[in-house]
């Protein structure tokens, strides 16, 4: 287990350099002059030496590059050139939204996903599938901006029921909070819930044709327990495979139910970074995002053993 | 009152409507519930107007109106930086109106009057000494008191800063007196009458002087000015919190408690918040939207003519780059007048703004907006649409037609629509449109490297038309992107700087305008109008010329 996590760690820290890498290069290879975006309408060539110049960006890429590293390695992520507030501070009131958004997109997907799998699985060929075979199809094809703008439309707009825009910490006023984040969760969970159901649903129909269920079902065991007991805990496992992977398109979601809902997170925040060419906060929600990735594969692999003890967990490849 | 959203003026009673209207969804269709009109009474102009007549607001009649509340505004892009020194962007004017009183304003004949000023500047006679009196008994935010020291160090600041925006803005001031605490005498190396239309924007933005010493760069944290509203709250991409200043001198004009804006980029999410009741005003709405926003009963919408254009400029002499020495570009429309006049014959400028804007901007030939007090009929002259003649004047030219230009744009829904509008009006006049999009960043980089044969463009404005020409199309102009250059033109424009008399600027531009004309390296085609949308339970909030939404002495209508 230590040897296995000790390769972890190491290939973590690589793919983490190497992002960090590719990243800089890469926004730097974004046509668009961040000096430009800031100066906007009142350029001047002084104002535009003045910009590059306290931001750092007239000196060498490998400088920079130098530099970047340096502070980061202090935990400094820069300021942003746009707002001039430090990335840091951006970082931490933008997290905890999405964090939050996302938490609750994978509640909602997840209740709904695993429930309207294990229905259609058990209930196979009858309406109760065919409605929710077609409900996922809806969820997997609708695209989230089109989704929120007609819940905003009916909603908010026409029904007053939920607010279009907004966003209460969860300190302040966690009732608040929830009442404004319930609807773009909704939107953002349900591409995950649809994944969700019909990976549920395989697995689920796989299991229950299996020896184990059969042999459980002869032992006279109840039906609910042969399906939650046996056939659905071992289904579980794709579904945790499945919605680790998802939780990047998750993060990807997010950014345009944000954009659309107005709410102060990551999504937002990269977005409106890229357009204004802001380099430090770009770099540094691209590198939290992988270092996100990397993380959440990890604890994946962990939770298989969890559920399936007959996953190991070994330092060896195989 | 520091939270992120707008709880106190619409949630309350949302909450106590939800269960019911909740109800009534169940019952109705859903499309046949339309958003309750909470509107108690006082119309606004802009109701049942016809497109492309201008509307302002009023003014809010204090027995009408609600003292309290927290006005929210959808704002269509971030404000930059909050310091009026280093401030570059249109949107940190909307948040600075509401607290950083300037030394002038504009009103709605786009006239320059005083504010922190008490009346206009006097000029000496050689017009390099500027005076001008402040108003006494007027506190900044932090208590501390606004007399000609502040102004000073604003100045001063404004024109040291190394990242300043402001120091092209105030041209060339030697130095600031400060004979005694109520005037302020600017002395300059030579006459400019730029200088009180910069006094009017963010140059003449006043800042509180101990809070310049404490906060110094960081100003924009905590900015302190003397205004109706104070700085109280600033989340970076998303949201901007100002609440009552109870020490500004006419404390007793303001109704609201606080106003925030609200970041939404898309302009019909913008509509669906108004609509909503999240929000009461949303700035720059789609022409699109209008129609719409119009038959629901309970907006209305502001439009006031804007003194910027939108225009296509073409590539002349740009090879090196913006702000390098002109170079010659082996094109005919680069090289010859007539092919540019041929263009912009071949354009009809009042069925393009009616085709793709609904007729709510206007169709413009000149960068002096008749809205400015330098208007005069040589600057509203306007070049015919004339298909026949742009082919005649590209036979003239030896040009074979059709001839191909490629144009570079913004992707952006709205200037896509113009552009294929363009390229089907122009086809007619013996010209093959391409059209090029690209995102804004990348249009602004490609524009001032020269990698444009014709590009599309806009500018916003400023009330002085100095500052809408000399850098667009004079010699070396910081951002005269075309490359274009006309020795007879910039004489003109810089008598014009420095003329005193307005009669004599109003010529002056009038004369330059029919040079620009001539030589087409830049044609303008339209004037946006700025398009604000207003809840009718909002009153006096108004948006002048100067396109910056005044919401300061707006209220909630009783």
């Amino acid at each position: 287990m230590a040897r296995y996590l000790l390769t972890r760690a190491w290939q973590s820290a690589l793919t983490l350099l190497l992002s960090t890498i590719v990243v800089f290069v890469g926004v730097r290879a974004l046509p668009g002059d961040p000096a430009l975006a800031l100066a906007g309408e009142d350029r001047s060539p002084e104002a535009l030496e003045a910009i590059r110049h306290h931001y750092g960006l007239d000196q060498p890429l490998l400088v920079q590059f130098a530099q970047y590293v340096e502070r980061m390695a202090q935990g400094d992520f820069g300021v942003s050139i746009r707002t001039g507030t430090p990335v840091s501070s951006m970082l931490t009131t933008a997290l905890p939204v999405t964090v939050e958004l996302s938490i609750l997109a994978i509640l909602i997907a997840a209740a709904l996903g695993v429930g309207a799998g294990v229905l259609a699985a058990v209930r196979r060929g009858r309406p109760a599938e065919w409605l929710a075979n077609g409900l996922a199809l809806i969820g997997l094809s609708v695209p989230h901006f089109w989704l929120g703008l007609l819940a905003i439309l009916y909603l908010s707009v026409a029904t007053g029921l939920f607010p279009a825009s907004g966003f209460v910490p969860i300190l302040e006023d966690p009732v608040d909070n929830l009442y404004h984040l319930v609807l773009p969760a909704v939107i953002l969970g349900t591409g995950l819930a649809a994944i969700i159901m019909r990976q549920t649903r395989s697995a689920m129909l796989d299991s229950l044709s299996s020896d184990y269920v059969r042999t459980a079902k002869a032992k006279g065991l109840r039906p609910r327990a042969v399906i939650t007991r046996h056939a659905l805990r071992n289904s579980l496992i794709v579904v945790v495979t499945v919605v680790g992977l998802q939780l990047g398109g998750l993060i990807s979601g997010a950014v345009v139910t944000e954009q659309i809902f107005g709410l102060p997170g990551f999504g937002k925040m990269t977005i409106d970074a890229v357009f204004q060419r802001d380099y430090p906060v770009i770099q540094a929600v691209v590198l939290l995002t992988a270092t996100a990735y990397i993380v959440i594969n990890f604890f994946v692999d962990l939770l298989y053993s969890v559920i399936d003890p007959r996953i190991r967990v070994t330092g060896d490849p195989a | 009152m520091t939270n992120l959203s707008v709880r106190e003026t619409n949630l309350p009673r949302r909450r106590v409507l939800r269960a019911a209207v909740a109800a009534a969804a169940a019952i109705c269709t859903v499309a046949a519930c339309s958003p309750v009109s909470n509107n108690g009474g006082g119309d606004q102009p802009g109701d049942n107007q016809s497109a492309g007549q201008d509307s302002f607001g009023t003014p809010a009649d204090p027995a009408a109106v609600k003292q309290g509340g927290e006005l929210v505004i959808a704002l269509s892009a971030e404000p930059d930086a909050l310091d009026p020194t280093l401030s570059r962007s249109l949107y940190s004017r909307y948040v600075f109106q509401a607290m950083c009183e300037k030394l002038y304003d504009v009103n709605e004949q786009a006239q320059v009057v005083p504010q922190l000023a008490t009346a206009l500047p006097t000029t000496s006679d050689d017009g390099r000494t500027v005076t001008i009196p402040l108003r006494s008994g007027v506190r900044f935010a932090d208590g501390t008191a606004f007399d000609s020291a502040a102004v000073k160090a604003t100045l001063q600041r404004h024109l040291s800063n190394a990242r300043s925006a402001r120091k092209s803005e105030l041209g060339p001031i030697d130095g600031v007196d400060t004979p005694d605490a109520q005037t302020v005498v600017l002395r300059l190396k030579q006459p400019f009458a730029p200088l009180l239309g910069a006094l009017a924007d963010r140059a003449g933005m006043i800042m509180s002087a101990q809070a310049l010493r404490t906060l110094g760069d960081d100003f924009a944290s905590a900015p302190v000015c003397v205004g109706p509203f104070k700085f109280a709250k600033r989340v970076p991409q998303n949201s901007i919190e100002v609440v009552r200043d109870p020490n500004y001198y006419d404390a007793s004009k303001v109704h609201l408690d606080a106003i925030s804006w609200r970041i939404l980029t898309d302009a019909s999410i913008r509509a669906a918040n108004l609509r909503s009741g999240d929000a009461q005003v949303a700035d720059s709405v789609s022409t699109q939207d209008v129609a719409s926003l119009r038959q629901d009963a309970a907006v209305s919408v502001l439009q006031s003519q804007s003194l910027g254009y939108q225009g296509l400029t073409i590539n002349v002499g740009n090879v090196d780059g913006v702000g390098t020495a002109p170079k010659p570009i082996n094109r005919p429309l680069a090289q010859n007048a007539k092919v540019r006049q041929a263009f912009e014959h071949a354009i009809d400028r009042k069925a393009l703004v009616d085709a793709v804007f609904n007729g709510l901007h206007a169709a413009a030939c000149s960068p002096i907006s008749p809205a400015s007090t330098f208007s005069s009929p040589e600057a509203q002259n306007c070049p015919t649409h004339d298909p026949a003649k742009a082919k005649q004047l590209l036979a003239e030219a030896g040009v074979q037609t059709p001839y191909t230009v490629t144009m570079l744009a913004s992707n952006t829904p709205d200037t896509l629509r113009l552009a294929q509008a363009l390229q089907s009006m122009v086809k007619d006049g013996g010209f093959d449109l391409k059209i090029n999009p690209v995102e804004y960043s990348s249009l602004l980089d490609e524009q001032d490297r020269g990698n444009f044969e014709l590009l599309q463009l806009g500018w916003s404005g400023r009330i002085d038309p100095d500052a809408n020409i000399t850098n667009f199309v004079g010699t070396g102009g910081s951002q005269n992107v075309s490359g274009y250059s006309n020795p007879q033109l910039d004489t003109l424009l810089t008598q014009a700087r420095q003329a005193g008399d307005v009669e004599e600027r109003r010529k002056l531009y009038g004369q330059a305008v029919t040079l620009l004309q001539q030589d087409d390296a830049l044609i303008y085609l339209y004037r946006q109008r700025n398009l604000t949308a207003v809840s009718k339970q909002i009153q006096g909030l108004q948006v002048f010329p100067d396109g910056v939404i005044r919401a300061a002495f707006a209220g909630f209508g009783k």
